[in-house]
């Protein structure tokens, strides 16, 4: 059975179709890519998966349950966790503090036991700080976890923003542009962080330009162009694939 | 946290009992009752101010209508005293529950409103609060305001002295910073300072936005509604004028000078600002004269502070004095730790 589900979703901007009913599968344990020329749709497909827009027409499924009608937050809660194309940190906290924002869905201290520190309160806090800590280390960002998010030079960025997302405990990630302004050791490091985060059993998707690190990493790619599905399929096929290679065709001129 | 106090943290917490020491120890080594009464209204505005740097300092949700809040504090407690003579505990409460329901009013219809709009609508909240308070003269006795109201009494024990007034005010000023302290430095606290910062980022973790802005209106008028229901009692008489646009503006301004997102910073500056035109209650021998002066210019006076501030302290007294520490510290050879 797969764990997301989409089916001909639809979302327009006024008169622009961003989506075109575009429907796909994600199975348990993939690394699945979405990618596209600019302006194909594919960070607005993101934000339909996550609650953070409402598609005009398709459904969105996420183990069983309707995803499409939540509101962000639930969506976290049920399981789908993401990152942002624009870096969406909170800069003026510390890299432990950003995670453990975090665990927010996982953990229950509200104002109220807070403000009295009921019991259990202290017990739930010192959880949090440690399993927050375990993220940065998975990331590799167990050194900064006092600095600044702020502070943090992009790849550093990029990398907390996964952690944050990991300390929600999710089954799937979605993860907009991670490769985005990265140099070349950079982007091998984030192809390690995307193999340990599969590791533990968390499903990826992935949008993404960076052809190098889409070919080497995903077990299945989605390709979209202008809000449509043109291919689907693994990596070699879609290299190949004559559409694909149309669609791409002025961007790669223009590129070089 | 908690479990391994560092130095910092230990020496903060010494800080802390030290102020206590000297807070409560006052009254009975310097009574007196001009002094007192100064102190008392800036444990007043210490408890609005720890409210407002929840929302604002805190969550960044500005609110320009704080003294609102506090005269509903104020209004209900009064009158529930004054008019059904309900007993001064009975008041506090009820003047704390009916605050918390006008957060819950103006939190609703204003979420999605955000900076210079949410502090427009909030600005307006506290005008329709004001001409509430003039105008319902069956209630609130007008722009002549309502007079009669009881110092605070639990049982037989009648609190009418300066210092014992002083001694519950500040009393509940440890009670309000001790939950809002407890709130920023625990999960909510980090909610709030996510949803400044990023709201999509505070979604995206998990966070209900809507939730947590409403929770935290609540919070910060329920804080200002128990300093609305202590200041009534303390000084017996209540009018309009008490709660006006001028008064949240300088609510507002004591977070600013205080520091952003720092409680200890905003009750700094609640302090440094109440205090600036009673000076002389600090400060003996001043000249009338100069008093005279410090309260006629004091609007000016607040204004130039503000700027400065921003400019050349954009962390406020909270960011000045860590700055001050890390020089002491740097200068004093330690073996160093990193501060969470």
């Amino acid at each position: 059975m797969s764990l997301l589900a989409v089916r001909e979703v639809t979302k327009r901007f006024g008169g622009l179709t961003a989506v075109d009913a575009v429907s796909f599968d994600t199975h348990e344990g993939q690394i699945k890519a979405i990618i596209g020329p600019n302006g194909a749709g594919k960070t607005t497909l993101f934000n339909v998966l996550t609650g953070f827009e409402r598609p005009e027409d398709g459904t969105v499924t996420f183990d069983g349950r309707e995803v499409v009608g939540m509101r962000p937050h639930r969506v976290v809660r049920a399981g789908v966790a993401r990152t942002f194309q624009n870096t969406q940190l909170f800069d003026e906290m510390s890299a432990l503090e950003n995670a453990l924002v975090g665990r927010f869905p996982r953990t229950r201290t509200g104002m109220f036991s807070a403000s009295l520190r009921l019991p259990g309160t202290a017990k739930e806090e010192r959880l949090a700080q440690e399993e927050a800590a375990k993220t940065l280390r998975l990331v590799g960002l167990g050194d900064a976890s006092s600095v600044p998010a702020g502070d943090l030079p992009h790849g550093r960025r990029r990398l907390l923003e996964i952690a944050r997302a990991l300390a929600t405990e999710p089954r799937l990630m979605l993860l907009d542009e991670p490769a985005a302004g990265l140099n070349s050791s950079e982007t091998e490091a984030l192809a390690e962080v995307l193999y340990r985060i599969r590791a533990e059993g968390i499903t990826l998707l992935v949008v993404e330009h960076d052809m190098g690190l889409v070919m080497e990493v995903s077990d299945d790619i989605v390709v979209l162009n202008e809000g449509k599905k043109i291919a689907e399929g693994p990596p070699r096929l879609i290299q190949k694939d004559p559409a694909v290679i149309e669609a791409y065709l002025g961007e790669e001129e223009a590129d070089a | 946290m908690g479990a391994r106090p560092g130095r910092a943290q230990r020496s903060r917490l010494v800080l802390i009992a030290a102020i206590v020491i000297a807070l409560a120890a006052l009254p009975f080594v310097y009574s007196d009752a001009y002094l007192l009464k100064v102190l008392s209204f800036v444990g007043i505005n210490v408890i609005i101010v720890a409210g407002l740097s929840l929302l604002f300092g805190y969550a960044g949700q500005v609110s320009l209508g704080h003294a609102a809040f506090y005269g509903i504090g104020a209004y209900t407690s009064g009158v529930l005293a004054v008019r059904f003579g309900w007993p001064w505990i009975a008041c506090v409460a009820a003047a704390v529950v009916v605050s918390a329901i006008g957060g819950l009013i103006l939190a609703v219809p204003t979420l999605r409103l955000k900076g210079h709009y949410l502090a427009m609508a909030t600005l307006a909240f506290g005008q329709i609060a004001y001409v509430a308070f003039v105008e319902a003269k069956g209630i609130t006795g007008g722009i002549d305001g309502l007079s009669g109201i009881p110092s605070p009494s639990l049982g037989p024990l009648e609190l009418r002295s300066a210092e014992s007034n002083y001694l519950l005010v500040w009393f509940f000023v440890g009670v309000a910073l001790l939950l809002a302290g407890n709130i920023v430095a625990l999960r909510p606290g980090r909610a709030l300072r996510a949803l400044h910062a990023s709201e999509a980022g505070a979604q995206a973790c998990g966070i209900d936005v809507v939730r947590t802005k409403v929770q935290v209106f609540v919070v910060s008028a329920s804080l200002a509604g128990l300093a609305g229901s202590l200041f009534a009692h303390l000084v017996g008489f209540i009018s309009p004028s008490s709660f006006t646009l001028v008064l949240s503006i300088e609510l507002v301004a004591m977070v600013v000078l205080g520091g952003m997102g720092s409680l200890a910073g905003a009750a700094l500056g609640a302090v440094v600002l109440t205090l600036i035109p009673n000076l002389d209650a600090v400060v003996p021998g001043m000249s009338p004269r100069a008093v005279e002066l410090l309260q006629d210019w004091n609007a000016d006076i607040f204004g130039v502070i503000l700027i400065v501030v921003m400019l050349f302290m954009p962390g406020g007294l909270a960011a000045g004095a860590g700055r001050l520490a890390g020089w002491v510290r740097r200068r004093r050879p330690a073996p160093s730790e990193a501060e969470a």
